[in-house]
């Protein structure tokens, strides 16, 4: 039973990670019914930044450990959201009208492009978090060991989603979202910025990927210029998992395909792991088409 | 203007056929390497291209075939070229089993289990499955292929059976695409839900061209398995799958010459700028992006359907 | 047609060999690019610095010796590709590569056209169990190595033993030598599995195998994996020895896992040139220094530099760039010869000939030292 808890918070950790890497695909693809598949090296690039930034400037110094964490991830978040903005205007605004497979390789080619950038800029060896920025210590809860870190990487992702679902259920922006979302056409009627809109989704989605490169690097360590393409892989499962463009969807199916991973390693087989996940995804999807939380509406072209 | 494009071709196609008399070796087997890629590429193209279904998963058909083949040459001693309609069949029925009961996932949601199910393949293959596929080692000592009794080897003999296949393929695509099924499958690809209202049983063609396609990419694994006589199951990764959709994507999507212009690109584009060596990959994403900015519809986009009305005077119609 | 074909073949022939009659040219196939690219790079820096070496000496038969890389991209396909780009430029042997299957992939290409191929980090068995005559590795073979961890689990005295490799060739082949090893020895294999390289998060694997409670772990896979099992290992607080297999070798693993959780980590691995007492090792290690500026990354890369250097005091010594008589100077003739990881001498197979394998262990400041 303690292998089983044990197992489960390993699971969760690792879910959360995904959820806020999902978060990022289903905002996008709710408004431009769009898989940004370039948003796995925006996670990249967060933690390389989240690397650059703590190396040379020496905040912890300054302002202590939390705060200089806290202040980090404001900057990674917000260099990351620029980037993101930006790859939206070079490389999607021109083909929102064209095919949406058009987009789709337009946004493979972005991925290849960022994943080769960092390559150039940082070099292709792995690259490692300096240690004793968080300290290393476990709880002990009723013989279940956690790392301080993780903990408080779960309590930050958790943190940050529970924001995030405020914000686009309580705030007029938020509306606006989920209105450009349902129909870009009658919300631009009501006199939503749509293109605004857009920005903010790709303002928010690429902050909150940026957030959790910042998170695996301070958690794990070591980082290198191919991991976007594996988390970004297992982000959109999980945010298909929950259902396309919905955001409460995409949390539930991060923390889902993390536990399922954690429990699939466990107690079937680990070399199996990643394909028992997509067993279940499969699973679920003959059941339900659309996700867990998805809606089922007949998509009429 | 079809008259000049007739002439385009059929200087193109001599050029090529006479290129190994002037090339040397390993410029013939970057040109073998394109005529693969061209065939599961139009393979590919029947079901992203005509169908419109959203498949990046295609390596998975690719490699049952070129285990098929690798398996039965390997223990039975059957000569590759003889595995050829085995190699088809065993791929075809794979997509028939595994595409059956999510056939109808719309969109996105049947991209994520094409990458979902090219991922279980791959990682079955490397867990040994029911212990017939030699784990990461792969499979080796496959045996060159025969015709008549003349062993084929060198890249210059590879060259004539590839891009045979290569013409088959292309005769093949090209009648299957003027036909009753080809037009049924552009026009759910246009409008699923009139389709069905017309009388056309969408998921059993969406099927069909799931079928079609993967038993083409079965046989082109069985060449491939041939003519590298190892196959290990890296050579099927996700990132193949990608390519695939991606050469179909920039050349034309439901285009033969845009798909067969796809493939030079594809394995070309990254050959000719080793030269640059570390930021050709950069530059290859940049120009993907860029293509389809450019040329939305891919370079050699397909034309729209002509028809020549029986009264002479000639009209047009888009399917 | 056929004559059209003979003539071309005879005219690329004559103008291959007008051409290069000036140099002498050795290939490189390495992962330039790719996961391995750190590895593939050392190489060509390597065998690029012992070339102008040899060329400052007055090169080789009078001629000047000319080093032409080919990228494999750490991928089979690729490397039958670049196989094939070294073999049209008429190279006399060709240097590399790292990865088991994607030198696998290039076998036959170089037998078939007669050129020599000497490995550089290539360790499954298979490998030269075909009867290949132009093909030859500098690194040892995975059955060596197996024997040689077994002998340090069953010295540390371990009675159930947890393994995990990464399913990669080369891992898993070490995996399941070294369990028919322990098998036959009466010790308990507790555990066996693989992880998927690549990941970030281990603990799922190491809560599963920490309940399989084993005296210590043989992990055969590679160092950026280790690194985090070390660290994750420690920040669960579970204290197990670990034994890693010879990928193991290279400095990151320090960074990745901290010295804290690394110390006490024992991994097998051919001596690195900075504990070899021979001049040559310490020449080279000095020059390497000077014009990079670094030491190498792994042993692997150094291994390549041996390849190029029997290869090369091969064509000297024979007097010729046949590939026959320089493959027979290699299987019968060259004996002991002072390379750069010890002495070297091939057997009739194409294999490496002697133990060349040792135990070292990370101390409490994150050095490797090599154990007695």
């Amino acid at each position: 039973m303690e292998e089983f808890f044990q197992q489960l918070t390993n699971g969760l950790a690792v879910g959360a990670i995904y959820a806020l890497i999902a978060l990022g695909y289903t905002m996008v693809y709710g408004v431009l019914k769009l898989i940004n598949f370039a948003h796995g090296e925006l996670f990249t690039i967060g933690s390389y930044l989240g690397l650059t930034l703590l190396t040379s400037l020496g905040l912890s110094d300054v302002f202590g450990p939390v705060l200089a964490i806290l202040l980090l991830a404001a900057m990674v978040m917000g260099l990351v959201a620029v980037v993101g903005a930006l790859l939206e205007r070079t490389a999607y605004r021109p083909l929102r009208e064209s095919p949406r497979l058009s987009a789709v390789v337009s946004a493979l080619g972005a991925s290849i492009f960022f994943q080769n950038a960092v390559m150039l800029i940082y070099g292709a060896r792995l690259r490692v978090y300096p240690l004793g920025i968080l300290p290393r210590t476990a709880v002990n809860l009723f013989g279940i060991y956690l790392p301080l870190v993780k903990l408080l990487i779960l309590f930050a992702s958790v943190a940050i989603m529970t924001a995030l679902y405020l914000y686009i259920h309580k705030t007029r922006i938020g509306t606006a979202i989920r209105a450009a979302a349902i129909d870009q056409g009658a919300a631009r009627l009501m006199g939503i910025d749509v293109d605004r809109v857009i920005l903010i989704v790709f303002l928010i989605g690429p902050a909150l990927g940026g957030a959790a490169g910042l998170m695996v690097g301070l958690l794990y360590g070591q980082i290198n210029f191919t991991m976007g393409w594996v988390y970004g892989l297992k982000a959109f499962t999980a945010a298909i998992l929950g259902g396309i463009g919905n955001i409460p969807g995409a949390m539930v199916g991060g923390i889902l395909l993390g536990v399922i991973e954690a429990m699939g390693a466990a107690y079937i087989s680990i070399a199996w792991k990643d394909a028992i996940a997509f067993v279940v995804l499969i699973l679920i999807l003959i059941v339900r088409p659309t996700g867990l939380l998805g809606e089922r509406v007949a998509e009429k072209v | 203007m079809r008259d000049h494009s007739k002439i385009i071709y059929s200087t193109m196609t001599v050029l090529l056929a006479m290129s190994p008399l002037f090339l040397n070796k390993y410029w013939v087997d970057v040109l073998n390497n394109v005529g693969l890629y061209a065939i599961l590429g139009l393979s590919l193209n029947i079901i992203v291209g005509h169908a419109g279904l959203f498949n990046l998963g295609h390596a998975a058909f690719y490699a049952v075939g070129a285990y098929t083949a690798a398996i039965f040459n390997t223990r039975f001693n059957i000569p590759v070229l003889w595995l050829l309609p085995l190699c088809a069949l065993s791929a075809g029925l794979f997509a028939a089993i595994v595409m059956r009961p999510i056939i109808h996932l719309r969109g996105d949601y049947l991209c994520i289990v094409t990458i979902g199910l090219g991922e279980i393949v791959r990682i079955a293959l490397i867990n040994d499955i029911f212990g017939i596929t030699q784990g990461a080692n792969g499979i080796f000592g496959i045996d060159r292929p025969s015709i008549f009794g003349i062993s084929i080897r060198r890249p210059h003999e590879f060259f004539y059976l590839i891009w045979g296949f290569v013409a088959v393929s292309v005769f093949f695509f090209h009648r299957l695409e003027n036909s009753r099924f080809g037009r049924a499958l552009n026009y759910l690809r246009e409008d699923e839900v009139a389709a069905e209202g017309s009388g056309i049983n969408v998921a059993h063609y969406k099927l069909a061209c799931f079928v079609i396609g993967a038993a083409w990419a079965g046989m082109v694994g069985d060449i491939f398995a041939s003519k590298m006589t190892i196959i290990s199951p890296e050579s099927f990764s996700f990132w193949e799958s990608v390519l695939l959709f991606t050469l179909i994507l920039l050349g034309g999507s439901a285009s033969i010459p845009g798909v067969i212009l796809g493939a030079f690109l594809i394995v070309g584009l990254p050959e000719v700028f080793r030269g640059i060596a570390n930021a050709r990959m950069l530059i290859f994403g940049g120009a993907m992006i860029a293509m389809m900015i450019f040329r939305t519809e891919g370079i050699l986009p397909s034309r729209p359907r002509r028809y020549v009305l029986p009264d002479e005077s000639s009209g047009e119609s888009r399917a | 047609m056929r004559k059209i074909l003979f003539f071309t073949a005879a005219f690329c022939l004559i103008a291959a060999t007008t051409f290069g009659a000036s140099t002498i040219k050795i290939g490189l196939m390495a992962p330039l690019t790719g996961p391995w690219a750190s590895e593939g790079q050392d190489m060509k820096q390597i065998v690029e610095l012992l070339a102008g070496e040899l060329n400052e000496h007055g090169g080789l038969l009078g001629k000047k010796v000319e080093v032409i890389s080919a990228d494999d991209g750490g991928d089979p396909k690729t490397a039958a590709l670049a196989a094939q780009k070294l073999v049209t430029q008429d190279v006399v042997g060709a240097i590399g590569t790292y990865g088991s299957s994607i030198t696998e992939a290039s076998q036959n290409i170089y037998d078939e056209s007669k050129v020599i191929q000497i490995a550089n980090g290539s360790t499954a068995v298979r490998l030269t169990a075909k009867g290949l005559k132009y093909f030859f590795r500098t690194s040892p073979r995975d059955d060596e190595q197996g024997r040689v961890g077994v002998q340090a689990l069953e010295k540390f005295g371990y009675k159930n033993v947890a393994i995990l490799h990464d399913n990669t060739t080369y891992a898993k082949g070490l995996a399941e030598e070294a369990r028919a090893l322990l098998e036959k020895k009466n010790v308990n294999i507790v555990f066996y599995d693989a992880l998927t390289p690549g990941e970030r998060d281990y603990t799922a694997i190491l809560t599963k195998m920490k309940s399989a409670r084993p005296d210590g772990v043989f992990f055969t896979g590679y160092y950026p994996e280790c690194g985090l099992l070390l660290r994750q290992k420690k920040e669960m607080n579970w204290n197990v020895p670990f034994l890693g297999g010879d990928a193991n070798n290279n400095p990151d693993l320090i960074k990745i896992a901290g010295t804290d959780a690394a110390e006490g980590f024992y991994f097998l691995s051919p001596p690195v040139p900075q504990d070899l007492p021979s001049r040559e090792a310490s020449d080279f290690l000095k020059a390497y220094k000077k014009k990079y500026g670094t030491t190498p990354g792994s042993i692997w890369a150094v291994l390549s530099g041996d390849g190029f250097r029997v290869l090369t005091a091969a064509i000297k010594a024979t007097g010729s760039t046949d590939s026959d008589k320089v493959a027979d100077y290699l299987h019968n003739k060259l004996k002991n010869y002072p390379g750069l990881t010890g002495t070297i001498s091939f057997d009739d197979k194409g294999d490496r000939v002697g133990e060349v394998y040792r135990v070292y262990r990370v101390n409490a400041k994150g050095e490797f030292i090599l154990q007695p």
